[in-house]
């Protein structure tokens, strides 16, 4: 009998495990394996790295095999007639085949077109949302806008309210202001629109004249349609002037560029 | 790689269920080596077929002590098909020599070339274990067709197998890696 490295050298246990040996060869490995514990660990990796290689080396055989091997087993009284039988089985395997291809097939193409057809509506979904957010914003403006418009509007179309334009003198011969006062709310609102464009590091301010002292009614902020301004009782005079931004607590007087008796 | 020796038990109680199981999980690998060896996808289908019955009707005499399931089905794949190989060989030495010899056109040698870690070996080594193993030749006849005497040739197979042994433990490192990444 040969000892363990002798086997493993002289690659029997190899031949053993491809079914190379006789039968003889066989079992006398199969006795030597049965008594040596650690040839046989040896043998069984061997045996899981050949399994292993044929796993990853597999190809996948046509499905009608499988059929027809479960066929003859479960109909063994078929077996004398296993050739006729087996191509029989395989043409009708291969037909039922093409059938569940075509089915297939048409449910792939389907299934394409209604993919298609979802992703188009999913992107006209998208653009109307978006149109619809678009319209709703503008709608929100608009609303804003009207509101504001109506507010003036409102504020200045009554009775009891004057109106005075605020000419520019010499200094800025081009401006003009209007001017909504109303003695019953105490209310001042100055449209300043028509007032000449000024420097950055200037501003308009407005001033009311009460038995010679001017009280400031507020600096009027450029870019403006209608400004609310402060009422002061009393006034003789309205009166604006040009002054640092900001704004400044007296006027300068020869800064005035309008004023209106009221 | 443990067998399943219930499942194993229930086909050689002759169930079928058993049977289409075990087929789910060896029927590619055996016919992989059937084709390799025969290269002729009909044969080779036939020749599964033929495999999977004898497995079917001799699974009672498969001893699980022996060896592996996969290594007994192996066997029986690579007998069935020498012996079929055998059989055409006589037939075709009547005709045509160059039918045969034909057969393997580079196309078929892409489509049945080899896959997974034995793609890393060397290629003598490769080359050795495709010729036991997915062409069925003896080492005898292997060591001819290699052009090395038969001692070489079995140290070709012991290193291949053991290169084998250290890139699968390679990968099964890299999955432990990768399981224990995941946790």
């Amino acid at each position: 009998m040969m000892d363990r490295n002798t086997i493993k050298d002289t690659g029997i246990l190899e031949q053993y495990l491809l079914g190379e040996l006789s039968e003889e060869q066989s079992i006398e490995i199969e006795n030597i394996l049965k008594e040596d514990k650690e040839l046989r660990e040896y043998f069984s990796k061997m045996e899981d790295d050949m399994e292993q290689m044929a796993l990853e080396n597999a190809i996948t055989p046509p499905v009608h095999i499988k059929t027809a091997i479960l066929n003859e087993v479960e109909n063994p009284s078929l077996i004398g007639k296993e050739k006729v039988i087996i191509s029989q089985a395989r043409k009708k395997v291969s037909y039922n085949f093409a059938i569940a291809a075509s089915l297939a097939t048409l449910f792939l193409l389907s299934s394409g077109w209604l993919y298609n057809q979802w992703k188009n509506t999913e992107r006209t979904m998208i653009t109307l949302q978006q149109e619809t957010n678009d319209l709703r914003n503008r709608l929100v403006n608009l609303e804003d806008n009207y509101k504001e418009t109506d507010k003036w509007y409102q504020a200045i179309n009554q009775p009891e309210v004057v109106q005075l334009i605020l000419k520019g003198n010499e200094k800025s011969p081009n401006s003009a202001a209007i001017a909504y006062v109303n003695h019953q709310n105490k209310e001042v609102i100055l449209n300043p629109k028509g007032l000449s464009k000024l420097k950055n590091d200037k501003t308009y301010q407005m001033w009311a004249d009460v038995d010679g002292e001017m009280i400031n009614m507020g600096v009027i902020s450029a870019n403006q349609e209608m400004i609310t301004m402060k009422y002061i009782e009393n006034a003789a005079s309205l009166n604006i002037t040009i002054e640092p931004v900001g704004g400044n607590d007296h006027p300068t007087v020869e800064q005035l560029i309008s004023n209106v008796y009221l | 790689m443990k067998d399943d020796l219930e499942l194993i038990r229930k086909l050689q109680n002759q169930d079928s269920y058993a049977l289409s199981k075990v087929y789910d999980l060896y029927s590619g690998a055996l016919y992989g080596v059937i084709l390799r060896m025969c290269k002729d996808e009909s044969l080779a289908q036939d020749l599964l077929q033929e495999t999977f019955m004898k497995i079917w009707q001799k699974s009672h005499t498969y001893n699980p002590d022996k060896g592996k399931f996969f290594t007994w089905s192996y066997r029986i794949a690579r007998n069935i098909t020498l012996n079929a190989l055998r059989k055409k060989n006589v037939l075709i030495q009547n005709e045509d020599l160059s039918v045969y010899k034909d057969r393997s056109t580079s196309e078929e040698k892409e489509i049945l070339g080899l896959d997974g870690s034995l793609k890393k070996l060397e290629p003598h080594h490769q080359r050795a274990l495709e010729l036991v193993y997915f062409n069925g030749l003896t080492h005898r006849e292997a060591h001819e067709e290699m052009d090395v005497p038969l001692g070489t040739f079995k140290s070709y197979i012991k290193q291949a197998l053991k290169k084998l042994r250290e890139s699968y433990k390679e990968e099964l490192l890299i999955v432990w890696i990768i399981i224990e990444m995941m946790r």
